[in-house]
């Protein structure tokens, strides 16, 4: 345990306790999406996440002086906190199923997974050998957080519009990472995560699409019979 | 033979320790003695409380649209009812009436151990730190659900048995957010948490605190009957707990039962406002201006919490009964992530 004295002097730098604010946020709007019942608060937490995750890279373009990183923020603005939830929002207006979500967990039991996905994330990130000189080392665990509470999601909320968004906050998880260990080329990093962002946007509302058109619900539950 | 950081962490602390006491020596000296710099928290907590109480429920009526009861309106109500006759229910013991009396007691104790006015510790402050103050808490609650218990009146009887079962539920939630002031600051007095907030703006916005403060928040949100479940001074049995302990009291009883409950929502704030949020605009020394504007200060920052309490309450919808675990889950998943960011990201 750190003392007292030390405790105080070891405040971190500004910008290193922005990024870490950041990371904070993006961390609690991905818990906010696995405690959400309604797939349209989904969305909303989503762009408000991928806000912050642009805030993120927006922090390093300032500080770093890379001019590539602002096409990255530019990128992440456009693709994640404008077209992905508004191709959501209207995937949801149109299919009329903003009904709340089915949880296959209850809170009792999802409780103690978050405190694994916590611990497990930020061991994780501290026995990884990645020592980020633009990147804090606990935004990089919280990063990490982010993608296994993601999976989490994708568990717990049986509703495919739930689902989507968990696989495209468990992209933001990666955007962070890539943001924090390819700090010489983020954008060739986050250009090919954004190649795999659009394949996923279309190929899943396709899917839901064509999922709601048959069964007349959003529910994953019904994909089960499809076995055997 | 002990470890060197626990060494370093002990030096540290009596260093800490030795510092404020030249301060109190420096104080008794130069102005007001600190035994009343300390009985003047008491007060003023306790004169307080009822205008904050009042202010919440005015902010509350006007966002409902309605005009409201007057600020002073609690005073009125509370010397209202100490000029009532007591009226103690049949077969009740002596429980009855010693509850609202020890928990009020417990209630004039806490504003001993925490920051209300100072940014130093005041001598009896050392007498319990932030736990103490919590088991003090507990025991207040503890005597009026025995208290209500006592009636044999089902609906006192219901509110004691959720506000004990809720109780514990939330324990977990404020002791790991009592774990991240001690790993914070080696110690755990709340003075020396709100000294670290007030070192450095990196330090009052570093993710722990953040995360422990956001954690407190939520647990004064249910300890003071706001959300999730109840309104405050709700009488619908679905999400009724505080309201339901005091149905059987009545006259003096009930006056500190209400007084009682105003209190502890205002040393909820002063914890949330003077050791997490904004340990600003305490006094630095014992002479009567400084301690003149901490007052007006925590008077301002009092209101203005009350009011965004009363934002938030008629913000959000009410959750069903069994729904609360939810609500303390995100409060101890906070705090949980303060600790660990504390312990494995240096957060």
């Amino acid at each position: 345990m750190a003392s007292g004295a030390a405790a105080l002097s070891a405040s971190p730098s500004a910008l290193a306790s922005s990024t870490e604010l950041v990371s904070l946020l993006v961390v609690l709007t991905e818990l906010a999406m696995l405690r959400a019942l309604l797939a349209r608060t989904q969305v909303r937490l989503y762009c408000l996440q991928s806000a912050g995750l642009a805030a993120l890279a927006a922090t390093a373009a300032a500080t770093q002086h890379v001019g590539e990183l602002w096409a990255l923020v530019g990128l992440t603005v456009a693709l994640k906190v404008l077209a992905v939830p508004w191709l959501l929002s209207r995937t949801l207006l149109h299919t009329d199923s903003s009904a709340g979500a089915h949880r296959r967990l209850d809170p009792a039991a999802t409780l103690p997974a978050v405190v694994a996905c916590a611990l497990a994330g930020l061991l994780l990130a501290r026995h990884l050998p990645l020592r980020p000189a633009s990147f804090p080392p606990f935004a990089l665990g919280l990063a990490t957080v982010v993608v296994l509470v993601a999976f989490l999601i994708a568990i717990v909320h049986s509703d495919m519009v739930s689902q989507a968004v968990a696989f495209f906050s468990l992209e933001n998880g990666v955007s962070m990472l890539g943001l924090a260990v390819a700090d010489r080329l983020p954008l060739l990093v986050e250009v090919g995560l954004a190649f795999d962002l659009l394949v996923a946007v279309v190929a899943l509302a396709v899917v839901m699409r064509v999922h709601h058109r048959r069964t007349r619900t959003l529910s994953a539950d019904l994909l089960a019979r499809l076995r055997g | 033979m002990a470890a060197p950081g626990a060494a370093r962490t002990a030096k540290a602390a009596d260093g800490l320790y030795a510092r404020w006491r030249d301060v109190e020596v420096a104080l008794v000296a130069s102005g007001l003695a600190p035994a009343a710099v300390q009985v003047l928290q008491v007060l003023v907590v306790l004169g307080l409380s009822p205008l904050v109480s009042g202010f919440g429920s005015r902010v509350e009526a006007r966002l409902q649209g309605r005009r409201g009861p007057r600020l002073a309106q609690p005073y009125y109500d509370l010397a209202k009812l100490f000029r009532k006759q007591t009226l103690v229910p049949e077969g009740a013991s002596w429980a009855f009436a010693a509850g609202p009396v020890v928990a009020f007691s417990c209630y004039l104790v806490v504003p001993l151990l925490i920051p209300v006015l100072t940014s130093y510790p005041l001598p009896l402050g050392y007498m319990g730190d932030i736990l103490g103050g919590g088991f003090l808490l507990a025991l207040a609650s503890f005597c009026v659900s025995v208290a209500a218990a006592e009636t044999g009146d089902p609906y006192a009887q219901l509110g004691s048995s959720r506000a004990m079962t809720f109780g514990a539920l939330i324990e977990p939630s404020i002791l790991f957010v009592a774990f991240t002031v001690s790993l914070v600051t080696a110690t755990d007095l709340p003075y020396a948490e709100a000294a670290a907030a007030r070192h450095s703006a990196a330090q009052a916005l570093r993710p722990a605190h953040l995360l422990a403060a956001l954690a407190f928040f939520l647990v004064v949100l249910n300890d003071t009957g706001r959300i999730p479940v109840e309104s405050q001074g709700s009488t619908v049995e679905f999400g009724m707990i505080e309201e339901a302990r005091t149905f059987e009291h009545s006259g003096p009883l009930l006056a500190l039962l209400r007084w009682g409950a105003a209190m502890k929502q205002m040393i909820l704030y002063v914890i949330l406002l003077d050791v997490f949020a904004a340990p600003w605009g305490l006094a630095g020394s014992g002479r009567p201006v400084p301690v003149l504007a901490a007052v007006g200060a925590l008077v301002a920052k009092a209101l203005a919490l009350s009011a965004v309490f009363a934002v938030v309450d008629n913000s959000f919808s009410k959750l069903r009964l069994l729904k609360l675990t939810e609500f303390m889950a995100a409060a101890f998943v906070l705090a949980f992530l303060a600790v660990v960011s504390l312990f494995l990201g240096a957060g």
